[in-house]
């Protein structure tokens, strides 16, 4: 980890006051309502956000908002160059002194999965590219959820989804946006999940401290894209990570370190079958050709990390 | 025209319904619209879908506000006002309902002189979320009260419909949507068809007047902060978590970090308060809690309790 002192060393450390309003219209169980405000009870209130459009483009409809600061609604895949344009003003307001560094605010993309892997990922790359001092917060449902779950760049393989109902799901191999990210060398990317709280908390307290492009991918378990039942968003999550599905880890200072190590690594099965987006996995007889595909990828990528 | 509105809540299978009425009124060579609502359809949250059908070209579009036939899959909907259950019902407006009480309860409390068709309840269930095909089931007893429609129609319009849902799931969906469709025999017909609609006759709504603005004022921004607390998501709820103080070990970074929505605060002894306001029931504070203080009860129980609890 970085040398950063963390106020947040236990679970009793978390904030037990919560800043995002409630009576938002996410689904019940959210996965990326729970990581967002997790994420933003730590980020705090000298936030401006820009969303781009996707499920939490619904966390405001007027004349309601769960925000206590500014927020702007972009087209799927500007949310980056929105957040140029206010990162500008609020430069040029520092410049001109109307701005007290006190009043500056971090500016926050927040984006799905369509939009960070797919249509949004041109304006993102050229944000990295311009060294634009944001953060960007993508809440991973792997799929258009908003829409009713159509594939997107980050469906894994062999998922159902609304435009992939075959007899084995999706096709496609969901894209490894971490190292895509990566590649531009910004000042920080991570992995995060809401039912890992504490690796959550040191990462944002991690990046509240950076400047330049600090770039977030939070995996966001999804009770109606995924079909599962509402309460099991939680553990469904802690699979993703016990099983090595969804690992956690950070690009920062050059290096990737992964947070967390799974140490006995459960078989990933035990993830899958606990959705209904996998389920044709194991019924009407079970694919063992395909689940051994899944777990040969997954133990492939542990094989190669050392950190 | 025929013009049907359905309502229920997310889970429940509304559009599901009205996909399958659709289909059907179609295959009985009728022009048909199907749709749901777009933009709320969370699971417990109120949903709304539409049929059209006429056997002339249908020009109006959009959502139906003077419905001929109303179905509530969930009469717990009924008091509550974001559903909007009663929006446009008249005198000869057809409200089939599922619910365990009887025609006149209904007609007295509603205030209303039409006619009001009770589908017998299914099972009582926890979640009432998951009421079992209770979609294909208000399809069926609508097919039937339409009266235009034959049983074989509707069998295939589920068939249709359901088909990648596997045969053992049409079969189960076919039974009771056809057991409906025959529970309502002696009502067979009893759905008129409304007139098509006049452009020229058109009344608007009593809508206010704007004067043209500039960006500035007419643009709608929010001027406030974290007023999202003004929508109470507590009435999409079908289960409620119910926290028992005596086995609670004031954990609350649990329970309070995991709610998705915020809805858990800790008060100053350290103890979680669930803000029934604006908890949507997703129970992960009840899979998540060490040391499980926390239950999951029936809302409709729960409400039930607390009315009969309080003294007037």
């Amino acid at each position: 980890m970085t040398g950063t002192k963390a106020s947040i060393r236990r679970m009793k450390d978390l904030p037990s006051t919560h800043l995002l309003g409630t009576g938002t219209p996410m689904c019940a169980g959210c996965g990326g309502l729970q990581a967002l405000h997790e994420i933003y009870d730590i980020l705090g209130e000298k936030t401006v956000f820009v969303n781009a459009a996707g499920c939490m483009t619904l966390l405001s409809v007027y004349p309601f908002t769960p925000f206590r600061g500014s927020w702007l609604y972009t087209a799927m895949a500007s949310s980056p160059a929105g957040a140029q344009g206010i990162r500008d003003a609020l430069d040029i307001l520092r410049e001109r002194g109307e701005l007290p560094a006190e009043e500056d605010l971090q500016v926050v993309v927040l984006t799905g999965d369509g939009a960070a892997y797919g249509m949004g990922l041109s304006a993102t790359s050229g944000a990295m590219e311009r060294d634009l001092d944001f953060i960007y917060i993508c809440y991973d449902n792997e799929g258009y959820g908003n829409t009713g779950q159509q594939y997107s760049g980050a469906t894994p393989h062999a998922a159902k989804t609304a435009t992939s109902r075959g007899a084995h799901g999706f096709a496609g191999y969901k894209k490894d946006l971490f190292s895509i990210w990566a590649a531009h060398r910004p000042a920080y990317v991570g992995t995060v999940i809401g039912a890992e709280p504490l690796d959550l908390a040191h990462k944002i307290e991690t990046v509240k401290q950076l400047r330049g492009p600090r770039m977030i991918i939070a995996l966001a378990p999804c009770p109606t894209g995924w079909d599962y039942d509402p309460g099991e968003s939680v553990n469904i999550g802690r699979l993703a990570v016990r099983t090595g599905i969804w690992p956690l880890k950070e690009y920062i200072d050059g290096k990737v370190v992964h947070t967390r190590i799974p140490r006995g690594r459960l078989p990933v099965e035990e993830y899958l079958k606990t959705q209904g987006r996998f389920a044709h996995l194991f019924a009407p007889q079970r694919d063992d050709a395909l689940l051994a595909e899944l777990q040969a990828r997954v133990d492939a990528y542990w094989d190669g990390v050392t950190s | 025209m025929y013009r049907i509105r359905f309502h229920g809540r997310g889970g429940q299978g509304m559009k599901t319904a009205s996909r399958i009425l659709g289909s059907a009124f179609f295959l009985e060579g009728f022009e048909v619209q199907d749709a749901p609502r777009y933009g709320a359809e969370r699971r417990g949250a109120p949903i709304f879908a539409y049929v059209r059908a006429a056997r002339a070209a249908i020009n109006e579009r959009g959502i139906i506000s003077r419905p001929d036939l109303v179905v509530v899959a969930d009469d717990t909907l009924v008091p509550v006002p974001a559903s909007g259950v009663l929006s446009g019902i008249g005198a000869r407006t057809v409200l089939l309902i599922n619910t365990t009480q009887n025609t006149s309860a209904w007609q007295q409390r509603l205030n209303i002189s039409g006619p009001v068709i009770t589908l017998p309840a299914s099972a009582e269930v926890e979640d009432r979320a998951d009421l079992p095909y209770i979609g294909a089931t208000c399809a069926g007893a609508a097919a039937r009260l339409v009266g235009v429609i034959a049983r074989d129609t509707l069998a295939g319009a589920i068939r249709t419909e359901l088909s990648a849902l596997g045969a053992g799931v049409i079969d189960r969906n076919l039974e009771n949507a056809l057991q409906a469709y025959d529970i309502m025999q002696a009502h067979s017909g009893l759905v008129r068809e409304g007139s098509m609609t006049s452009a020229i006759k058109y009344a608007h709504p009593d809508w206010a007047d704007l004067p043209f603005d500039t960006a500035r004022i007419s643009a709608p921004t929010v001027f406030a902060t974290a007023n999202s607390v003004e929508v109470r998501t507590g009435l999409w709820r079908t289960l409620r978590p119910v926290v028992d103080y005596s086995r609670c070990n004031h954990c609350w970074w649990v329970c309070s970090t995991f709610c998705p929505d915020g809805a858990i605060a800790v008060d100053t002894d350290g103890k979680p308060v669930i803000d029934y306001d604006h908890c949507k029931g997703c129970m992960i504070c009840v899979a998540q809690c060490p040391p499980h203080a926390i239950e999951a009860v029936s809302e409709e129980q729960a409400q039930r309790d607390t009315t009969t609890g309080e003294t007037p």
